[in-house]
């Protein structure tokens, strides 16, 4: 990557707060129209890596955007460029449709075509017959449409994203990433998204960084990096159970160039009856799917995917044993 | 209850034959409050705004200051204002001592804190992410506190009310720097006590109740000042 194909630069990006580091970020660089996601759990130093790549947090290190280096008198020249989509769509007490114009004027837009691209814009997020509703009148999916639409209204070449369907429910969710995706492809907008979850990582983002206790773990293809974690704890934030030798040899894992830990994701351990014997701890449901909690003689827990129905059954009940084996084909190998 | 019968008669009496006095001590009422608002509010309102959005050194004690100043008693206004304006007195060759210019100082030196706490509370209460989102939105410094305000345009406007409300009814100050002056510097508040220390009664009542029925109508103005705020 170079100067030339790059939307966002950050190098030694640091904030401290009350005398710690809450980010220390080496390097991160977003290239124009691509989308890269920041993945990690909460308290991570998601909302502090946007906000101060984003200008609206002061820290330390350099933040480049097109190639021209963050320095005083420039933020605010440099924030026309981008556009910024918050987990609350913080809309102002005017009507939606002012609320995106107030951007467009912010931007240079004059008058009549302030209101055309409102109104075009509106349209294309679905929410044109919110127009002369006050912004706090409308519910919290609508919100965040009328948010992305002051964002993209802008033409921003690049567009900060954090946690923006965190407040929304799960089927308003699924259908605004895919929105945004779509409007994100169409407009070669580069965008920097922060969430905490790995299918919209996954569904937004060719590449990703999981970032932990405000560092990066591991930067790479999204589906590298979610199929393939390089750590424990990056392992333990993506949902594989971490295993010592004790276990590995236990469930006669053969470890790989001397390295003892192994990260096993849900989906590749299961109950088998010619398997190790371990004892139900407790059971976890998701959005469709479930978990099953196991403890191993060798004191490590492993998590199994399992449809939740299934889960129901008395004999998968806390406390009761059961038969678990690996497909050793899907484990993987931590060297950190 | 034959006095106090007597006394209503008199205010009635009183507003009904329109007596010049009370009229013209009814408009310079008007007129010194609404000067002493506006100048508080010019004042305090930018200070308010300040208090709450900038980060500066002594930040906290100027917002502690103004939520002391809150309590101020307009006696003390009234007396620190004196001392200042008095013909020895450090700005004595200024002549405001005894003129309405001179209430106008004490009764802004009351709702100036009035007004700064009240703003200051208003818009320290608006969300962080407003903020966030004003600054995101590539808004410059005078666009930023433009939009503040606006966001705290009801705050703001209850800030005002109460820096007039501080003022409408205080008559310590307006006695001690105004004098009470015939034709000059009286005003309801002043002219009230001097009646009732004159016995007259009715006279009082009377200039009581105007003074009541200008608060409500000053209240009911901004009211539906502040209703239609709502609104919009």
């Amino acid at each position: 990557m170079n100067a030339g194909t790059s939307a966002l630069a950050l190098h030694y990006l640091r904030v401290r707060r009350a005398g710690r580091d809450v980010l220390d970020v080496p390097h991160i660089e977003v290239d124009v129209g691509e989308t890269l996601a920041v993945l990690g759990p909460n308290g991570a130093g998601k909302s502090t890596l946007l906000l101060a790549a984003a200008l609206l947090l002061p820290a330390d290190g350099e933040v480049t955007i097109f190639g021209e280096m963050a320095r005083r008198g420039v933020h605010v020249r440099l924030r026309r460029q981008t556009a910024t989509v918050f987990q609350d769509a913080a809309l102002l007490d005017m009507t939606v449709r002012q609320n995106v114009e107030i951007a467009l004027a912010m931007h240079g837009v004059g008058g009549p075509e302030r209101r055309t691209r409102a109104e075009e814009w509106l349209g294309r997020l679905g929410v044109a017959h919110l127009a002369r509703q006050r912004g706090h009148a409308v519910s919290g999916g609508e919100a965040q449409r009328v948010s992305l639409a002051r964002a993209f209204a802008v033409r921003p070449r690049l567009l900060f994203l954090d946690e923006p369907f965190a407040g929304v429910d799960h089927a308003t969710r699924a259908t605004l990433t895919g929105e945004l995706r779509a409007l994100l492809a169409a407009e070669g907008t580069a965008a920097l998204f922060a969430t905490h979850d790995h299918s919209e990582a996954l569904l937004l983002a060719p590449r990703v960084v999981l970032l932990d206790a405000g560092r990066p773990l591991q930067v790479g293809p999204a589906t590298d990096v979610l199929a393939r974690p390089e750590s424990d704890r990056a392992a333990r934030f993506l949902g594989f159970s971490v295993l010592g030798p004790a276990s590995c040899t236990l469930l006669g894992l053969r470890p790989v160039d001397g390295v003892t830990r192994a990260a096993i994701a849900p989906e590749a351990a299961r109950l088998d009856a010619g398997g190790v014997l371990a004892t139900v701890r407790r059971v976890e449901a998701g959005a469709g799917a479930g978990r099953l909690l196991v403890e191993l003689a060798s004191g490590d827990s492993i998590a199994i995917a399992r449809p939740v129905e299934t889960l129901r059954d008395a004999s998968l009940a806390a406390g009761r044993e059961v038969r678990v084996a690996v497909d050793e084909a899907r484990v993987v190998w931590l060297a950190r | 209850m034959d006095l106090l019968l007597d006394a209503l008669r008199e205010a009635v009496r009183l507003l009904r034959t329109g007596d010049g006095d009370v009229y013209s001590i009814t408009l310079r009422t008007a007129l010194i409050t609404s000067v002493s608002t506006f100048v508080a509010a010019l004042v305090g309102l930018p200070l308010g705004l300040g208090i709450a959005l900038g980060r500066f050194p002594g930040q906290r004690a100027l917002l502690a200051m103004a939520n002391a100043g809150t309590g101020l008693p307009p006696v003390v206004a009234g007396l620190l204002v004196a001392v200042l304006l008095w013909r020895s007195g450090p700005l004595g060759a200024l002549g405001l001592i005894y003129t309405p210019w001179a209430m106008v100082i004490a009764q802004a030196l009351i709702a100036t804190p009035l007004v700064v706490s009240f703003a200051a509370a208003g818009v320290m209460a608006l969300p962080p992410a407003l903020h966030l989102q004003i600054r995101a939105m590539g808004a410059g410094s005078a666009q930023y506190l433009w939009l503040v305000a606006r966001e705290a345009r009801l705050a703001l406007l209850v800030a005002v009310m109460a820096g007039f409300g501080g003022v409408v009814s205080e008559v310590g100050a307006a006695m001690m720097v105004g004098g009470n002056l015939a034709g000059e510097t009286r005003v309801l508040t002043t002219a009230a006590v001097l009646e009732v220390n004159r016995g007259n009664f009715g006279t009082a009542l009377a200039l009581g109740l105007i003074l009541l029925l200008f608060v409500i109508g000053v209240s009911a103005v901004l009211t539906t000042a502040q209703a239609r705020v709502r609104r919009r």
